[in-house]
């Protein structure tokens, strides 16, 4: 009960003084409050893996580089960068001068910590440990076998040198949330729910589960602002109360869902306050050639992705707040190549396809199911009736629970599935190397194509900027090129900003830090 | 009543039993596994699979996880939340244990005398058109679904007349639409419920004697009247109380109140077993609890009935 009394300590105290040291000086003070649907699963940089945590601890940690609101690549604690001759390292001068909220001077030791804390398997480290699987000596940590990660080396405080077992160009972009390594020893285990160890422009103040997590601002920040004195994060399970909310003026600015993307957009005073970003999502038709021999026969392929409508989707399942996918790399992620155009609808030339593979009219066609999960129900009902309407395909709708379909899917046991896969770095080749490349765990469709594996090989080994992305065009166009998926849409984000809140940036990767935002 | 009470309770550990078996059973039941949701996109990776197993103690068999659970249980451990990184059950539903149990209550106390009232008015006035409308009423009560009303109400008391904020918890303002929302239904309920009762009551004999008598009329009803209408009205506060138990699910998760309720629907959603079975057994033991306290009322209300006491 130690860790209770803690916690309940925690809120009876610093949670109501912060409050009504905020509400009394409400008259000056300027909180920026926004929604998050749920409570975040946790609120510490470590076990970080789930988007709304990355909402609230985007605003408190910080990596190597950040992206602008164009999402082009920054630099952040690193000034600058240099990759090693061998192509196997980097060594990274960190800027000097940042102070975390501890108060300490953030250094290279900062750096080493944070990665080995993400390894160490006794602390269920999160996304970002899987960025760091390159590492030499990472496999030692995890396995259990020592705490020191041999491939990090501190050369000085502003500088640390990491060594890869293979090359590993986009090191320097991976989305780390550096931490100060005093934290632990500062408060003890659990230090995530009273102190906050970042350097980033907001500083962790309370989480009072179920109704807000409160972030003050960093005075010390070492970049532009904070222009605000905090960021409330206001737990709001429905999106229909977030936008009832936003119209009360209960709520400065609201991530809208899917399901209240509707009414904000038919609602022209809501419409007016809105802003809008494509998000770094693909989305495709999964068709795996293993489990479904049709698959096998190219023209198969391209019949089932020109059977659909994507632009009749956007409009009626969508609201018109998508558009489009063509390749598998959205705009604005680098590497997308604006020249690649969306899939045709045409089920005439379906029709003769599919009669060419011999299959006339569907006849011949095994039955097969196309399965997604309960959210995405309208999606599979789409394809299911074009594909039977169009096709003669003999089509079945099944929906699974999340977890068991990601799990099936993962073990390459579904057929035929719609899915999608969000960036976690602002880079192309996330996507590429993740979905398409054909060791990869998250290839879910079993596509696999030499070639496209061999340019994503030498992407990873090609620090140059536009001859990589040069690599993604040529991959893609393989992928593309001979219907291993069918692209379907891009869905945009959509957002409620108040007429006097300046700042807030939306971009493919969700809000950017509200260090930019003013309150007028 | 002493050994009544003390019987009840004892009682109420098989019902325990029987709850913590249900919702274990029922959770074993449900599609999905707290480990793969976990893991997500990374589900297929073994070696991370077994290690939260372990970690959360899914590698033992059926019976020694339930088996654990309840020891933990009995010495107040409710075991890790699934959902929350490496924070125990305890800590979770601590900071939002009253605030079902209180808006259902609150409603109830509002709910049952302003129920009484219409109820006991339509029958006095049967077939006038102070009956009609009340019945209209409560017909309306009963039928419009809490997520319309809530819809309704937050138009016209906070965008319309700006009294009330749209969600949120922590003052009495933002309480007074989730209750209200609660209230409706109840309250037309058990208006009806009064309605029936009294109008059985207005035939019956002593009713006839009273007004024999030359009593005024009003000591009539709400004296001798009234009075007879109470026990089994009480009779059905326990059925009523679920419903309000179960309507907070809805209310707290319209507007954001952090209670058992809203937490129990993110834990559902979640897998997050260890939660849900806590909510579930702390709901368990609130309902029988009030069950117990409407038990004991009946003898005071109603001499007539002596509770446990066989000789008498």
């Amino acid at each position: 009960m130690k860790i209770s009394n803690r916690i309940s300590g925690l809120k009876a105290g610093s949670a109501l003084v912060t409050v009504l040291v905020l509400a009394a000086s409400a008259a000056q003070a300027q909180t920026l409050r926004t929604n998050i649907n749920a409570d975040p699963a946790m609120v510490d940089p470590i076990t970080y893996s789930e988007l709304i945590a990355g909402d609230v601890i985007g605003n408190i940690y910080e990596g190597f580089t950040a992206i602008n609101e164009a999402g082009d690549v920054i630099p952040a604690l690193a000034e600058s960068w240099d990759a090693h001759d061998d192509n196997l390292g980097f060594t990274f001068h960190l800027r000097p001068g940042v102070t975390t909220h501890l108060g300490n001077e953030f250094t290279a030791d900062d750096v080493k910590y944070t990665f080995e804390a993400l390894l160490n398997p006794e602390n269920q480290g999160g996304l970002n440990a899987r960025y760091l699987a390159t590492v030499v000596g990472a496999q030692a940590i995890t396995d259990g076998d020592t705490t020191d990660l041999e491939g990090v080396r501190v050369i000085d405080d502003y500088t640390v040198e990491v060594r890869f077992n293979e090359p590993d160009v986009l090191f320097p972009i991976y989305p780390f949330y550096f931490m100060d390594d005093d934290a632990v020893e500062t408060a003890g285990d659990e230090w995530y729910l009273e102190i906050s160890a970042g350097t980033g422009p907001f500083v962790f103040e309370t989480w009072d589960r179920g109704q807000r997590v409160l972030l003050s601002a960093n005075t010390d920040y070492w970049g532009e602002g904070p222009y605000i004195d905090a960021v409330e994060f206001v737990i709001v399970p429905s999106g229909d109360t977030a936008v009832s909310m936003f119209e009360a003026c209960e709520l400065d600015v609201v991530y809208a869902d899917a399901a209240s993307i509707r009414r904000i957009l038919q609602t022209p005073e809501l419409a007016e306050q809105s802003i809008q970003a494509p998000a770094a999502q693909i989305r495709y038709l999964g068709m795996n050639q293993n489990l479904y021999e049709p698959f096998q026969d190219e023209r198969v392929r391209e019949a089932v992705c020109i059977a659909f409508d994507r632009q009749a989707m956007i409009d009626g399942l969508y609201e018109g707040a998508a558009f489009p996918l063509a390749g598998q790399v959205t705009p604005g992620v680098a590497g997308f190549n604006a020249n690649l155009e969306p899939m045709p609808y045409d089920p005439d030339r379906a029709q003769a396809l599919l009669a060419e593979a011999g299959y006339p009219g569907g006849e011949g066609l095994p039955p097969i199911n196309i399965t997604s999960t309960e959210p995405n129900r309208n999606d599979i009902l789409y394809f299911a009736s074009q594909l039977q309407q169009v096709l003669g395909m003999p089509v079945e709708v099944e929906i699974v629970e999340r977890g068991s379909h990601i799990r099936n899917m993962n073990a390459g046991e579904v057929a035929f599935f719609p899915w999608g896969w969000s960036a976690g770095y602002p880079d192309g080749l996330y996507f590429l190397s993740q979905v398409w490349y054909g060791p990869s765990p998250y290839n879910r469709s079993r596509w696999q194509n030499d070639q496209f594996d061999a340019l994503i090989d030498q992407a990873r080994a090609t620090a140059d900027n536009e001859a990589r992305y040069a690599l993604y065009n040529q991959a893609e166009e393989i992928l593309i090129g001979e219907y291993g998926t069918c692209p379907t849409t891009v869905r945009m984000q959509v957002a409620l900003v108040k007429p006097e809140v300046e700042g807030v940036r939306l971009t493919p990767f969700r809000f950017l830090p509200f260090n930019t935002v003013r309150m007028n | 009543m002493l050994r009544y009470g003390v019987g009840r309770l004892l009682g109420l550990i098989p019902v325990l039993l029987a709850a913590v078996i249900l919702t274990f059973l029922a959770n074993q039941a449900v599609p999905g596994d707290p480990i793969t949701g976990l893991l997500s996109d990374q589900s297929g990776d073994a070696a991370l699979e077994a290690r939260l197993r372990a970690a959360y103690g899914l590698d033992r068999p059926l019976w020694q996880q339930f088996v654990d659970y309840i020891l933990g249980v009995l010495q107040g451990d409710f075991g890790l939340s699934f959902r929350f990184a490496q924070m125990p059950v305890i800590d979770i539903i601590g900071e939002g244990l009253l605030i079902s149990p209180v808006l259902a209550l609150s409603a109830l106390a509002i709910a049952f005398p302003l129920g009484m009232l219409l109820g006991t008015i339509a029958a006095i006035r049967q077939n006038s058109w102070v009956d009609t409308s009340i019945i209209l009423v409560l017909v309306a009560g009963i039928s419009v679904p809490n997520f319309a009303l809530a819809s309704f109400l937050v138009y016209i008391f906070a965008f319309q007349l700006d009294w009330v904020p749209v969600a949120g918890w922590g003052s009495f303002s933002q309480a007074v639409i989730p209750i209200t929302l609660l209230v409706v239904p109840t309250s037309a309920y058990i208006a009806r419920l009064n309605r029936t009762y009294m109008l059985e009551v207005l035939r019956t004999d002593y009713i006839r004697t009273a007004r024999a008598k030359g009593l005024r009329e009003k000591i009539v009803i709400w004296r001798h009247a009234v009075r007879n209408t109470l026990v089994p009205l009480l009779t059905t506060v326990g059925i009523i109380l679920g419903g309000l138990l179960s309507g907070t699910f809805v209310v707290e998760t319209i507007f954001n109140i952090p209670g058992l309720g809203s937490l129990a629907i993110q834990a559902i959603f979640a897998r997050d077993y260890p939660v849900t079975m806590a909510i579930v057994l702390l709901f368990t033991v609130f309902y029988a609890g009030i069950n117990l306290i409407v038990d004991l009322l009946y003898s005071a209300i109603d001499p007539r009935i002596r509770l446990g006491d066989r000789t008498a």
